[in-house]
């Protein structure tokens, strides 16, 4: 993680979009409040760079 | 130089210490490697100066685990540089070569070709020919490179490294060359990361999957950069994967001989260096 995300953002993609933690099979509520923590992050910095790139890619 | 070298391995030969030595031989104008048998006289063995120092470089540690899965009772020779060195350590490290099975015969790098090189250590331990050279300009010039990415945005390093990656033609040399990728089975071969058959490449994930496993193993060398048709800068990234684990775990690949990887570890991370 420390790695990759360093990685990633030396290649202009920022930190934020990459993310882990460790949820319990057992803690329902954290694994929700996580993912639509990331998901608001995600909506903040708006669709990724990468994506018109991979979208373009499907065509051939 | 050379007669030292040849020197020394003469003498391995007749003490019977190897079974071969791996080395380079210039034939019709050409550097390419060579297994050197006893009683071949080191017939055109070069050390790969051609016009400059250095300007012949084969990953010859490759070819060393080759023959080494082929005849793993034999011990082998081989020539040396300070990266193929470092390069030894890695395998050494990844079981990948047999350190009682090996014997490194080392020459030492001139300062132009080591600044050239931006080369963390221009020598080898086992040093049987050239001058020690220490690597403080040839070190500072790599930090320097990084550190001029470093000062772009974030967007100017995204779209430099999106121009970089297109121009790449998946052509595996910069995998194929290197010392230091020796698994049988690859991921940039694994269908569910890296789609066949397509160009330009998957972005990022191509480059990015190369740069992480070599993050605990680059001993940069250099030689993926040198072999690359598209002249993708790929030393750059591998430089600064390397610099992540130099400065978060205070690992530099292949500088010691028991160095164990931080990335192989259990339990917590190793603590930070000063430096």
């Amino acid at each position: 993680m420390t790695l990759l995300s360093q990685v990633l953002d030396f290649c202009g993609v920022e930190r934020e979009r990459l993310r882990a933690r460790w949820v319990s099979s057992a803690e329902a509520p954290e694994f929700v409040e996580e993912v639509n923590s990331f998901i608001d992050a995600l909506k903040t910095l708006g669709p990724s760079p990468l994506k018109a790139k991979t979208a373009k890619m499907g065509v051939s | 130089m050379i007669d030292m070298v040849k020197e020394k391995i003469e003498a391995l030969f007749k003490e019977k210490k190897i079974a071969g030595f791996l080395g380079l031989r210039e034939q019709n104008g050409q550097v390419a490697p060579h297994l050197f048998m006893e009683g071949q006289a080191l017939e055109g063995m070069c050390l790969g100066d051609r016009k400059i120092a250095g300007d012949a470089r084969y990953p010859l540690n490759k070819i060393l685990v080759t023959l080494a899965r082929q005849y793993p009772e034999e011990t082998f020779g081989i020539l040396a540089r300070g990266c193929d060195e470092r390069g030894l350590y890695g395998l050494f490290r990844l079981n990948q070569l047999d350190p009682d099975k090996v014997i490194a015969v080392g020459i030492a790098c001139p300062g132009d070709l080591a600044l050239a090189c931006e080369c963390k250590k221009p020598f080898p331990e086992a040093l049987v020919a050239g001058e020690k050279i220490q690597a403080g300009d040839s070190i500072k010039a790599g930090r320097e490179t990084l550190a001029a990415m470093d000062t772009l945005d974030l967007d100017k390093r995204f779209s430099f490294w999106k121009n970089q990656f297109s121009k790449c033609v998946k052509c595996y040399g910069c995998r194929d060359i290197c010392p230091m990728c020796f698994c049988r089975e690859c991921s940039l071969e694994c269908e569910d990361l890296v789609s066949k058959g397509d160009l330009p490449v998957d972005i990022p994930v191509f480059h990015l999957t190369r740069a992480m496993h070599m993050a605990d193993r680059c001993v940069d060398c250099g030689l993926c950069d040198e072999a690359c048709p598209a002249d993708i800068p790929l030393r750059l990234l591998y430089k600064k994967t390397a610099q992540i684990m130099d400065i978060e775990f205070g690992f530099t690949s292949g500088i010691n001989k028991d160095e164990r990887s931080p990335l192989s570890m259990m339990g917590p991370a190793p603590k930070k260096v000063a430096k």
